[in-house]
């Protein structure tokens, strides 16, 4: 090329997908360009050549309308249409209308597939599916950091490695020793068939044996810990990690249901890292006063800060975040119990919402219920758990969880019920939908047990699941509401463009971006009857009990992640500024390259949600 | 002017210098017909033009640098973008460095106006020279071919200024300062503002001006005739 060109080969560097290209190979497509000038009110269908090269907006405006004349698309500088572009969306009788005067930039399509063919990184921006895209783009993005807290995301199965070093009750404390020593362990688990008995660890023969001069002939029971608490093996292992820093321990037995799996140590944590939220969640439970949790909790923009600076995926974010709440409620509830007595009836506090499903970030407001066993009895018991709730709320709500403006609360008395109530309504939303109603409740749908008695919740989630399960009309309610919330069409300059062509100056992150997908989530979930609220862990699920295709679980799940973490981005950045972190991103502040993953990201969004309306015929 | 202008079309020019003269490039050039000034617009094709000299008069002043790129009806190919520096027979006048920004160095480094010009008549045989003020890139030119070759060069000539001159008139606007200039007549068709300075990034942008000009007629049918001042 000649390097009098560079006004053009400039233009073409800053703009995606030609930012990849190297000089070179930008120098040497310059001369597949024709340059063609289309005024204002000029048709481009497929007769004039539409699909026939591929065209890059210089100057002016074209919409893509199609065949019903409904408005696809709005382009300007920089963006392009025609060959390969116009596959993005899979359209058919796709037409443009010029609507400003227009300088084009026009490729040939063979030049387009030549080009392709030379470099990978057109081929894959040109490709038709989005979803590839928006995996690349996630590796790009979530490389550096990633590895070091990955256990955020892990579960404890990933951690262990081998199989627990196991002692009956029978051996003696000697015998015990050696087996500790011969296979190289700090603490062994004494076991009666598979059923976890006891624990002991190196302290304890420090402790217990030698200081105290016991006869190493004696059983191993006389001096195994028996009331240890365990972990789950499909509990996340920061989950773990929490649990050892709240009791100050560093074993954790894990169980597989009633059966002894395996060993966690402190070591194979810290392995991995530590973050300061596992020090935030240890401080919280040293606190004795609401004052004190306030000033922790108000650590938590600081942390989104440090997670966002770490590189963490949103998915990990979401999960630390959400530990601060969680054991924030955990400590209030003990803090309440402290001051009103033990409970007289058991009871489950259940998370709602984004707690529930652990992706909280900077900015959210509390949703939460309380579950009690149906030996509850108002006139007896009302007054104590009404208290308690007030409490528990009110401390989430001086701690910056505000109340929510649905009073979906545990102080609202209606959210605050035995099992049996609670059993009515899931009854009543699914087995009458009313659209509106549902839209309140949908909160609801999304639940887990924050603290209190886990059996109380499963009992009320397998009435649920039971209740949803091929429930055609109710999952088409739930399938209609999910419609109400679509991504927009794309962008248009510094502009939102959303369906019929309207502008908005911000692009709403949550509403249009991350809440379509939690809903399509929540619909394969509660279709097919899976236990997990997490939205990446559903759509994981999903996919594996076949409720929707492995690559469209695979393109939500990574569409999820592009945009929550621009959104943890975007919210570290306000609170880097001193703003309050919210969810209104707008389009100047995005760069090329997010723009055109956005545009993959809504794409994604709208072919699954039309999959779904098809299914359900809404 | 001569009065062989008056009298003869350039048609009847073209054919009494090819019988006339000895073999050279520019008898090549004159070898191909020239478009036909009956033709659609969009079946011409055309070569976007532009120089960069050492000053006005084509007399005394020379040309440094030669910039220009084809035009295929309604469609502008960068495939055909070339430039070419030129040595000039003297020292290059500060002023006119500032404005292009050829250096003496670069400038003597380059091929002589001899080597340079049959590439350029080349690209031109066939096609319609298209400038914006366009009497400069002919008149340098066809005083080039008579210094080189004894003969002048004659053709098609398509001015994009002349264009815009027309178009205030039908509009019955009044011409300011400055109105005529190609970046300000770009900027109302809202063309991009090019920073650069050099002959193939303004050929080129004379090009596209030309491409907006003509897709901005009101007209049903343009022929050939209706753009050219030379025909």
């Amino acid at each position: 090329m000649e390097v009098e060109l560079l006004e053009i080969r400039d233009f073409l560097a800053s703009h995606h997908p030609f930012d990849q290209l190297s000089k070179e190979s930008l120098n040497s497509s310059l001369g597949d360009i024709e340059i063609r000038y289309l005024r204002r009110g000029t048709d481009i269908d497929s007769d004039d050549g539409l699909l026939d090269s591929l065209y890059l907006i210089r100057t002016g405006a074209v919409e893509l309308h199609n065949n019903y004349d409904e408005l696809l698309a709005r382009l300007a500088e920089g963006d392009m249409f025609g060959y390969r572009a116009s596959h993005r969306e899979e359209y058919e009788n796709i037409r443009g209308v010029v609507i400003e005067d227009t300088l084009v930039y026009q490729f040939p399509a063979d030049t387009v597939d030549a080009l392709c063919d030379k470099h990978p990184q057109l081929d894959y921006f040109l490709a038709p599916v989005g979803g590839e895209r928006l995996r690349e783009a996630i590796t790009h993005v979530g490389d550096e950091g990633d590895a070091q807290l990955s256990m955020m995301t892990a579960h404890i199965s990933d951690l262990i490695k081998r199989p627990p070093v196991i002692m009956p009750p029978t051996a003696t404390i000697r015998e015990t020793a050696v087996m500790m020593s011969e296979e190289r362990v700090s603490s062994i688990l004494i076991t009666q068939g598979e059923k976890l008995q006891g624990i002991v660890t190196d302290r304890d023969l420090r402790n217990r044996v030698v200081a105290k001069g016991l006869d190493y002939d004696l059983p191993i029971t006389e001096i195994m810990s028996t009331n240890t608490c365990t972990a789950d093996i499909s509990d996340y292992a920061f989950e773990a990690q929490l649990q050892m820093a709240r009791q100050n321990i560093h074993h954790l037995p894990v169980v597989d249901g009633d059966k002894v799996a395996g060993m966690l140590t402190a070591t194979d944590l810290t392995k991995h890292h530590t973050t300061s939220a596992v020090y935030m969640v240890g401080d919280i439970y040293k606190q004795n006063n609401i004052e004190s949790l306030q000033e922790i909790s108000a650590k938590t923009p600081d942390l989104l800060v440090n997670l966002a600076a770490a590189d963490v995926t949103a998915d990990s974010a979401g999960h630390v975040i959400t530990s601060v709440v969680d054991a924030l409620t955990c400590r209030l509830i003990q803090l309440a119990q402290e001051k009103l007595g033990e409970p007289p009836v058991p009871f489950a506090w259940l998370a709602a919402g984004s707690q529930a499903r652990s992706e909280q970030t900077a900015k959210s407001d509390q949703d939460n219920c309380l579950l009690l066993d149906d030996s509850y009895d108002e006139k007896k018991h009302g007054e104590y758990f009404q208290q308690l709730a007030r409490f528990v709320c009110d401390g989430l709500n001086a701690c910056g969880y505000f109340y929510c403006p649905g009073d979906m609360m545990a102080i609202t008395e209606k959210w605050r019920q035995p099992l049996r109530v609670w059993r009515q309504y899931f009854s009543k939303w699914i087995e009458q939908p009313e659209p509106k109603a549902l839209m309140l409740t949908c909160v609801f749908f999304d639940l887990r047990c924050v603290c209190g008695d886990r059996n109380l919740f499963r009992s009320l989630r397998k009435h649920l699941q039971e209740k949803c399960r091929g429930n055609r009309i109710f999952l088409a309610h739930m399938a209609g509401n999910a419609m109400s919330h679509r991504p927009p069409l794309g962008f248009f300059r510094n502009f939102v463009l959303i369906h019929g062509g309207e502008h908005d100056h911000t692009f709403d992150l949550k509403h249009t971006g991350i809440v379509p997908i939690v809903d399509l989530a929540r619909i394969y979930t509660l279709a097919a009857g899976i236990n997990a609220v997490n939205t990446q862990d559903r759509l994981k699920a999903a996919a594996e009990g076949g409720e929707v295709t492995e690559e469209g679980a695979r393109d939500l799940q990574d569409t999820l992640e592009f945009v929550s973490f621009l959104r943890i981005e975007h919210q570290a950045r306000q609170i880097r500024a001193g703003k309050e972190a919210d969810n209104f991103m707008s389009p100047e502040d995005l760069s090329n390259f997010e723009r055109n993953h956005l545009k993959d990201a809504f794409s994604v969004v709208r072919t699954m949600q039309n999959v779904l309306s098809q299914r359900y015929k809404i | 002017m001569t009065i062989w202008q008056h009298l003869f079309s350039i048609e009847e020019r073209r054919n009494w210098w090819m019988r006339k003269m000895p073999p050279s490039p520019l008898r090549d050039y004159y070898e191909v017909p020239f478009p036909d000034v009956e033709s659609d617009w969009r079946q011409v094709d055309y070569l976007a033009l532009d120089y960069e000299t050492t000053g006005l008069d084509e007399h005394k002043d020379e040309i440094l640098s030669i910039g220009y790129t084809t035009i295929n009806g309604s469609c502008m190919r960068l495939a055909d973008a070339t430039h070419m520096l030129t040595r000039p027979r003297c020292v290059i006048p500060g002023e006119s460095a500032v404005v292009h920004g050829i250096m003496d160095d670069v400038a003597s480094s380059a091929e002589t106006l001899e080597e340079v010009l049959p590439h350029l008549l080349r690209a031109l045989a066939g096609k319609a020279m298209l400038a914006h003020y366009a009497t400069i890139e002919y008149h340098f030119l066809s005083n080039a071919c008579k210094r080189i070759y004894g003969f002048p060069f004659v053709g098609r000539v398509v001015d994009t200024l002349a264009l815009e001159v027309r178009v205030f008139r039908s509009q019955e606007k009044p011409i300011q300062q400055g109105d005529l200039r190609l970046a300000n007549t770009r900027n109302r068709y809202g063309l991009p503002r090019y920073r650069a300075h050099n002959a193939l990034i303004d050929a080129i942008a004379a090009g596209e001006l030309f491409l907006a000009q003509v897709a901005n007629r009101q007209e049903k049918r343009t022929i050939l005739k209706d753009l050219a001042v030379v025909s």
